[in-house]
């Protein structure tokens, strides 16, 4: 396979965009990308565009608008993970020689669809009881507190340093650090889950630029490897599961690392799927960062803080950025350029050379997540 | 949704939910699937075997009593079911089911609990109503 270098990336900061539209909050983010990488629209040889609610044809009204009109471009939807797997296209696309330059980019407008929680699939067995994603998550957290002795103030301390992350940065959709107490009394949703500890439905898109290393020779900006590009999807069955192990992250992680050739040690930065405050935890042991059952402890040691031992969610993670769905994947790999070309002004990691971004989408029974992603990134020699 | 429609006592209209997937004729029991060439089991039940694509499975009703794995109060809910509730992931027989869930507060992981039916939600004018989970005393098995 060829070499895959990120090249460029741009974001329209997410929050809550009630007056636009998706395709015009992705039009924003691509136009940026080419502004910011000097690049004629024209030399983009193909499009992958993630989103959930973007409805038919979003990549077309999304890339049109700036001028990639004409080359195959191509709507993917993978739940919350459509924009890592939007990218993991576009990465086979150019490693496998097709193409030299590829853009993707994220979009989703939740707004549409009012407050409250996300509408999920239907004719699914458990929507139909009553089943909504805190929840689902909400029986993680206290079979996780359950078999670790965390406690819910262990919960409530991913909140606060996700949110004390994203309090510098621009992008994000909650820009106030939050303290322990705020989030042990901000509303309950899901028992023990209280607002804090949920990620915020909002709109937003972001898109980067992948290309062959000839083309990024020439092309001259800033660039990072992408090491390993990996999409799982969900185990599906109906019997016991162990819902305090995404098996579907440890699968994808362990294709990553053996496709990089690194280990979880090597990483100094992580942007992992923290919808929920549980989900860091899950996830982040399930990545090997911290052993079975530990990872609370992690967190409460400092080891995931940004000048910790590894960088968790620098950027702040879901929790302050925001999820508008199909952006994240995208919008992650966004962060971790400008961490790898030492651009990220305030959120930066001192010495970030390699980092890795992790999505998991769920919202259907029998599967612990629907797909996942992971990417692993390095910073050029 | 596999639904059915009966008049209740109080001739207000109820659908029963996945109604095709649980009986109440001797106890409430949940229709599982068994695949005759791999040995999974499925809830709901399937005719083709999501493991293997064998398309001849069999089917068998669960017992009355399973473990809960975890619960939650749901606080906040979607159209059609009035929060608070409680919901229950319960492992019954080789199946994993999500099911609505007696009483106000979340149960304990590895409670005993008990199949039973009743309301979980509503539809306008329309009870919905479907298998639902209960705990059990210890020792009551």
């Amino acid at each position: 396979m060829n070499p895959v270098l990120l090249c460029g990336a741009a974001v329209a900061p997410f929050g809550k965009h009630r007056d636009r539209t998706a395709a015009d909050l992705g039009a924003q983010a691509v136009g940026a990308l080419l502004r910011d990488t000097g690049l004629p629209p024209d030399a983009v040889e193909a499009g992958f565009v993630g989103s959930v609610y973007g409805g038919s044809l979003i990549a077309q009204r999304v890339l049109q608008r700036v001028g990639i009109s004409g080359p195959p471009v191509f709507t993917v939807e993978n739940a919350c993970a459509s924009g890592g797997s939007a990218v993991h296209l576009a990465w086979q696309a150019v490693a496998s020689g097709t193409y030299d330059c590829v853009a993707v980019v994220g979009v989703e407008n939740l707004s549409a669809f009012g407050g409250g929680t996300l509408p999920l699939t239907t004719a699914d067995v458990e929507i139909d009881q009553g089943m909504v994603m805190p929840a689902a998550y909400a029986m993680r957290a206290q079979r996780y507190l359950y078999e670790s002795g965390a406690t819910v103030t262990d919960l409530s301390r991913v909140s606060v340093k996700n949110r004390g992350n994203g309090a510098a940065n621009p992008r994000a959709h909650f820009r106030q650090p939050v303290t322990l107490d705020e989030v042990a009394t901000s509303r309950p949703v899901a028992d023990p889950l209280r607002l804090l500890h949920c990620c915020p439905n909002s709109d937003g898109a972001a898109a980067v630029l992948l290309c062959s290393a000839p083309f990024a020779a020439e092309l001259g900006t800033p660039s990072a490897t992408i090491r390993a590009s990996v999409v799982r999807s969900g185990r599906f069955h109906t019997s016991h599961r162990d819902m305090t192990w995404p098996d579907i992250t440890e699968r994808a992680a362990s294709a990553a690392y053996a496709m990089a050739g690194l280990g979880p040690a090597d990483l100094d930065v992580v942007e992992l799927h923290d919808a929920f405050a549980i989900a860091e935890l899950l996830h982040a042991e399930a990545l090997g960062l911290a052993a079975r059952h530990t990872a609370h402890k992690a967190v409460t040691n400092g080891e995931f803080d940004r000048d910790g031992r590894v960088a968790v969610s620098p950027s702040g993670g879901l929790l302050s950025r925001g999820h508008p769905v199909g952006a994240t994947g995208v919008s992650q790999l966004a962060e971790v350029y400008w961490q790898l070309t030492g651009a990220a002004g305030p959120l930066q990691v001192a010495g970030a050379s390699v980092a890795l971004t992790h999505t998991t989408g769920g919202g259907i029974y029998g599967v612990d997540n629907g797909a996942c992603s992971v990417h692993i990134l390095a910073a050029e020699d | 949704m596999i639904e059915r429609t009966d008049m209740t006592d109080s001739t207000e209209q109820r659908r029963i939910v996945a109604a095709e997937d649980f009986r109440d004729d001797d106890g409430v029991r949940l229709v599982i699937s068994t695949c005759p060439a791999c040995g999974s089991r499925w809830f709901p039940p399937r005719t083709v075997c999501a493991r293997c694509a064998h398309d001849g499975t069999g089917t068998t009703l669960s017992g009355r009593t399973g473990t809960a794995y975890a619960s939650t109060v749901v606080r906040v809910g979607p159209r059609g079911f009035p929060a608070p509730y409680v919901l229950s992931y319960v492992d019954i027989d080789g199946v994993r089911v999500l099911a609505h869930t007696d009483g106000t507060a979340a149960l304990p992981p590895d409670a005993p609990v008990e199949l039973t039916s009743g309301p979980i939600g509503r539809d306008g004018d329309t009870e919905l109503w479907s298998y639902r989970v209960r705990r059990v005393a210890e020792g009551a098995r």
